[in-house]
């Protein structure tokens, strides 16, 4: 008998009694759905809890001060930074050539007379507005935002490049008294923004600025440089080289001397921070990078997961012990039917195929609906956080469901309710052909 | 009274035999024994027994004389404890496990008293199902049930479970499975048992025009007697020993 044929004959044994096949089917499933849901809620948290300690950029992140390096502060994940040290772009290109290096990304920071608009009203600038503050703008390069210590709360980041478009963070918000949860209300005003320059041969007002009014497109959590206002790279070295044009004799606007007010590293992985701050020490800068704490609370975020799954396999164990013992009933209420099959012909390992087709195909029909269920609870339970964060002002969460993981779930359920299907197999195969003459 | 130890030829085979490709049947000193904590419960004594192929031979006995154990023993469903057991030039003394099984394959069509029908599975399918262990290919083995249900009057039932076709239709579907192999030995364990009267006449009828037709030895084991005495030769089992029949 080939397999089909197995197949065949085990897919009419599911359908035979069909209660106790929908019963242990959905044990089956319900232990898959649980895996599923446990382990993808458990990915979101992971992934949550380590984008609030990166503030979204990498894990394996390192931030580079425009200052002399202080050895000590490699023992720790603080910076402890020494006198100021402009960041040369032959620095640059010497950190990012380290071995241990994945990619640098350069922040330009620049100090700005911002003039906010209230959402609806009039700017500062305009008449009885908010007040204007001084700040500073935070330029990177957003092209590959996966790098960026940057977290989304409302809105959009800039276009890559653009002098037109700009985010704040929750301390403009504060500027204007609004809250977190009503972010969306400034997407979409406009800011003004004036680099200093102090023209020490007029005599009448010598400070200017250089203004620009770009659009806010979005309102961020980031952890880039300090500032209220995150732009393009391009925008803030605009900026920047329109302030250092000028003199700042009495230091009144801090106009950095450094074309670059810090980098952010990319080691290439966590094991690979150590050894590339050393060496950025050795290069002249000071490092700081949150190693120690994410080593940290990866080994308890891995702890929580293998729990999690400990859960969910127990549950799935549970569930194929519910398959041994309706497939062993099976057995005992069909020995003279698989006596008859031995009489017509069939061997003993055709009738274990028979029996473990079936137990397989109880685990791939629940692990299957299992977890697309878990799949399914996973979104619902991610969409209910998802609105309680966004309530609270937090950037909200978006649960994924890895490919492999459901994969992994109706592979595994199929895997498990075979081998719980061997004992049954085994001892319907060894059922004597004589039970089809049996009395009973 | 034949002597147990000798071989029975008391009835007159050539009378029964249907020339063709029916399987003889050899027995020599068959003893069977099932052991319980009772003790050991001596089913068959020292049998011996010579079919001729294309015989059609009956076995009455009383419950628990032993006829479903001679003919586990000659179908290949129970391996023979002491003696020689030769069906169709094969000896099944040395066979087990998947010897029996391809034995059982090629030579036996079995039909039993309870039918033996897979519940789940439609009449055509309960025939198609000795032909896929057999390994026949899926359309060759869907041509040849479709015709033996149509030999055995049940074409128009191919597709409905064997709950819904009553007793006589079932164990017509049995007989159609139990000749989709064509073997050269078929068994008939109380065939006629769970049937009423008419039925049961129809289907001892369709085993003796399929005997007659295909030429395979015809081994019939029953209680009832006038069914048993259509059969050329006639023997019962008696505490273990065949006699002829009355």
């Amino acid at each position: 008998m080939n397999w089909r044929d197995a197949a065949g004959l085990a897919w009419s044994g599911v359908g035979r009694r069909f209660g106790r096949s929908v019963l242990t089917i959905f044990s089956v499933a319900l232990a898959a759905a649980l895996l599923t849901a446990l382990l993808a809620v458990a990915g979101t948290a992971r992934t949550r809890v380590l984008a609030q300690l990166t503030r979204g950029g990498p894990l394996a992140g390192i931030r580079v001060e425009a200052a002399a390096p202080n050895f000590s502060e490699l023992q720790s994940d603080d910076p402890a930074p020494g006198a100021p040290r402009a960041i040369t772009t032959e620095a640059v290109d010497r950190i990012a050539s380290l071995p241990e290096v994945e990619s640098v990304l350069p922040v330009v920071s620049v100090p700005e007379l911002v003039l906010p608009t209230v959402p609806g009203g009039a700017s500062g600038r305009d008449g009885p507005g908010p007040r204007p503050f001084a700040d500073a703008l935070v330029g990177v390069s957003v092209r590959d935002p996966a790098v960026l210590p940057v977290s989304l709360v409302a809105g959009r980041l800039p276009t890559a490049g653009s002098l037109r478009e700009v985010c704040v963070t929750e301390a403009y918000l504060n500027r204007l008294h609004i809250s977190t949860a009503q972010a969306d209300r400034v997407v979409g005003t406009h800011i003004a923004l004036a680099a200093p320059r102090v023209f020490p041969e007029l005599a009448v007002d010598p400070d200017r600025g250089l203004w620009v009014k770009p659009e806010i497109v979005g309102v961020v959590v980031q952890d880039a440089g300090t500032g209220a206002i995150l732009g393009s790279v391009q925008l803030a070295r605009q900026q920047l080289a329109f302030a250092q044009a000028g003199l700042d004799p009495g230091g009144d606007f801090a106009i950095p001397s450094s074309p670059y007010s810090g980098l952010l590293v990319v080691a290439k992985g966590l094991n690979q921070i150590g050894p590339a701050r050393v060496r950025i020490a050795d290069i002249g800068y000071s490092t700081s990078a949150p190693e120690d704490l994410i080593q940290s609370v990866l080994r308890y975020l891995h702890v929580v997961e293998i729990v999690l799954s400990g859960i969910g396999v127990i549950a799935l164990l549970i569930a194929s012990l519910g398959i041994c013992g309706a497939m062993l009933a099976a057995v005992r209420e069909r020995r003279r039917e698989i006596g008859v099959l031995k009489a017509i012909g069939a061997r003993d390992r055709d009738v274990r195929h028979v029996f473990l087709v079936e137990a397989g195909l109880i685990g791939f029909i629940g692990g299957t609906i299992g977890t697309l269920a878990g799949w399914v609870m996973a979104r619902i339970l991610g969409g209910a956080v998802n609105r309680y964060l966004t309530q609270q002002g937090l950037a909200g969460v978006r649960v994924s469901v890895p490919l492999l993981l459901l994969a992994a779930g109706v592979v595994g359920s199929t895997a498990l309710a075979l081998v719980a299907g061997v004992l049954p197999a085994q001892r319907a195969a060894r059922l004597p052909a004589r039970e089809a003459v049996a009395e009973g | 009274m034949t002597n147990p130890t000798r071989p029975d030829r008391s009835s007159s085979p050539a009378s029964a035999e249907v020339p063709g490709r029916g399987a003889a049947i050899t027995v020599r000193g068959l003893s069977h024994a099932f052991h319980a904590p009772e003790g050991t419960l001596h089913v068959l004594r020292d049998v011996s027994l010579d079919v001729p192929a294309g015989a059609y031979v009956t076995i009455t006995g009383s419950s628990g004389a032993g006829k479903s154990t001679l003919l586990s023993v000659l179908g290949g469903l129970d391996a023979p404890q002491t003696g020689t057991v030769e069906v169709g030039g094969t000896n099944l003394h040395g066979l087990r496990g998947d010897g029996l099984a391809s034995y059982r394959r090629a030579t036996v069509g079995f039909v039993f008293q309870h039918f033996g029908l897979v519940e789940t599975l439609s009449a055509l399918e309960n025939v198609e199902l000795a032909a896929a262990l057999a390994g026949t290919g899926r359309r060759a083995r869907r041509r040849s049930a479709q015709r033996l249900l149509e030999a055995v009057g049940l074409a128009d039932r191919a597709a409905h479970r064997p709950a819904r076709l009553s007793g006589g239709e079932r164990q017509r579907v049995a007989i159609a499975r139990a000749l989709v192999n064509a073997p050269r030995l078929v068994l008939a364990d109380e065939p006629t048992g769970n049937l009423d009267e008419e039925s049961a006449v129809g289907v001892i009828s369709l085993l003796e025009r399929v005997h007659r037709e295909l030429g395979g030895t015809l081994v019939v084991v029953t209680h009832n007697r006038l069914l048993a005495v259509r059969a050329p030769r006639r023997l019962r089992l008696h505490d273990g020993s065949l006699h002829p029949a009355a």
